[in-house]
């Protein structure tokens, strides 16, 4: 589940195009460069200068320094994130992100995944593959310290999902993550098996994640099941205990996303009725 | 128990509500007793940060009707989080008397759940017992304010949109000026645009197709 949109990260009077190009393009002062590459991905920018520099952005990531303050890298993971969302016009950051994929920070390597399933970049699934054949108990361990896991497992599992490449070696990589201890790794992993192989079987692993005690989990499961557009969800989907706003995009995954049973105007009437 | 101690027993219960979750169920059975003078209590609640009992008074509210107007209006405006469930309980009523609040959430709310709300509650105002120029009047702001709207940034107010301009234009003359403002505005949503979600396309689409058939 990716969420890395949804406000502004610092507030600050509306700026425009040129505006946003100029703070990335400066290098005195990170946070306007960072406000800049935020700014270029949620407008979805067509400058013919912003995936450029957004490239520029994501080389100037420096090594990783435990002792740093913990925002090192966040001007090159703002860049990752928006050339995600400048898909396709970004196809030519794709040698970058791959690179990125390489850094020894995990949010790095994590907004470099989303951003390469976004991309729909089959000439990741390799690298995406090799992050994960670890497993549930070496890249899905948890970190000392940290809530974070060795690798960033749900956007490596997503991005495979994204991309779409239905081989048994990929499938081979994610099976075993749905054995993984979070719900949201397990969820993770039934997504992008169903985005896969649309096989039913993992549709409803996650139409069981809708009952789960966890508001987070059954969060999780909706936005997955949205992403996979699995109609024969709707029902579950339907009841689940969350907010209209989390049912309305889920839905409007199955509308855009999925085929086949219940129709499109099923679909809508009930989405009318969550407004 | 008389159907008066029995309000007055279960707003008792509310007010002494210990806990989040006892708070929601006392606000479910305040609002099951379908009495209007459990309004002002319910109205409270929604002031109360609490999303669960939130949503149960807004329900609540809702089946009263236009007897729970009057106290959704006396709301302290200052209290955002209680407006936003108001304009939700408003926009369910489709009383009148809730334009200004539904026109002013839906021009300039900061949360896109609460234009949302605003955006269909516009289109399903009640007008039947007002006299015919008042209708007129009162539909045109609606509009006004609809086609505003669909330039909105979210894609679910603008679905919101399509929905209360085909509910809107369903009641307005099918030869008549506003009737083909609204289409128009429907024409927009329906537009295939990088930034304008498949799902608002088809919405509009549907609604355009079920106005021709009407």
């Amino acid at each position: 589940m990716a969420d890395d949109d949804a406000s502004p990260p610092q507030a600050g009077e509306p700026i425009s195009e040129q505006e946003a190009l100029r703070r990335l393009r400066q290098s005195e002062d990170s946070s306007q460069q960072y406000y800049g590459a935020w700014w270029l991905g949620r407008m979805r920018s067509q400058h013919p200068e912003a995936v450029p520099l957004l490239q520029q952005a994501l080389r100037r990531r420096r090594p990783r320094d435990s002792g740093a303050g913990v925002e090192e890298n966040a001007v090159a993971r703002n860049a990752a994130r928006s050339l995600g969302k400048l898909a396709p016009a970004a196809q030519a950051a794709i040698p970058d992100l791959l690179d990125t994929l390489q850094d020894g920070d995990d949010g790095l390597r994590e907004a470099a995944a989303r951003a390469l399933g976004q991309l729909g970049a089959s000439e990741a699934i390799e690298a995406l593959c090799e992050r994960l054949a670890s497993g549930p108990a070496v890249a899905g361990v948890q970190q000392a310290n940290s809530h974070r896991l060795m690798e960033p497992c749900e956007a490596l599992l997503e991005a495979l999902g994204d991309i779409g490449v239905n081989e048994p070696r990929v499938l081979a990589v994610v099976k075993p993550f749905l054995g993984h201890e979070s719900p949201l790794i397990r969820s993770a992993a039934a997504r992008t098996l169903l985005q896969l192989s649309g096989e039913a079987r993992w549709g409803e692993l996650l139409v069981d994640l809708l009952d789960h005690p966890q508001l987070q989990v059954r969060h999780a499961a909706l936005m997955d099941l949205g992403a996979a557009g699995w109609r024969p969800g709707f029902k579950a989907i339907a009841a689940t205990l969350a907010e209209n706003s989390l049912k309305l995009i889920a839905l409007r995954g199955l509308v855009e996303q999925g085929s086949g049973d219940p129709g499109d105007e099923a679909l809508l009437a009930y989405m009318d009725t969550l407004l | 128990m008389s159907q008066v101690s029995l309000v007055a027993a279960r707003i008792a219960a509310l007010q002494q509500a210990g806990s989040a979750l006892a708070l929601q169920q006392a606000t479910q059975e305040l609002a099951s007793c379908a009495d209007a003078s459990a309004a002002p209590v319910l109205v409270e609640v929604l002031g109360f940060n609490n999303p669960g009992a939130a949503v149960a008074a807004v329900k609540g509210l809702i089946s009263l009707g236009p007897a729970a107007v009057e106290a959704l209006l006396q709301l302290d405006p200052v209290n955002y989080g209680a407006r936003a469930w108001a304009v939700r309980a408003l926009a369910g009523i489709g009383d009148v008397r809730g334009l200004e609040l539904l026109l002013d959430a839906l021009g300039s709310d900061v949360a896109a759940s609460v234009r949302r709300a605003a955006a269909k509650g516009l289109g399903q105002l009640q007008l039947d017992e007002l006299p015919p120029d008042q209708q007129q009047a009162v539909r045109r702001q609606c509009l006004g304010a609809l086609l505003a709207a669909t330039s909105d940034g979210e894609w679910v107010v603008r679905y919101a949109v399509a929905v209360g301009l085909e509910l809107l234009a369903a009641g307005l003359p099918a030869a008549g000026p506003e009737r083909q403002l609204a289409q128009q505005g429907l024409l927009t949503l329906q537009e295939a645009a990088a930034d304008n979600a498949p799902v608002v396309q088809r919405r509009a689409n549907l609604a355009l197709s079920r106005l021709e058939l009407q």
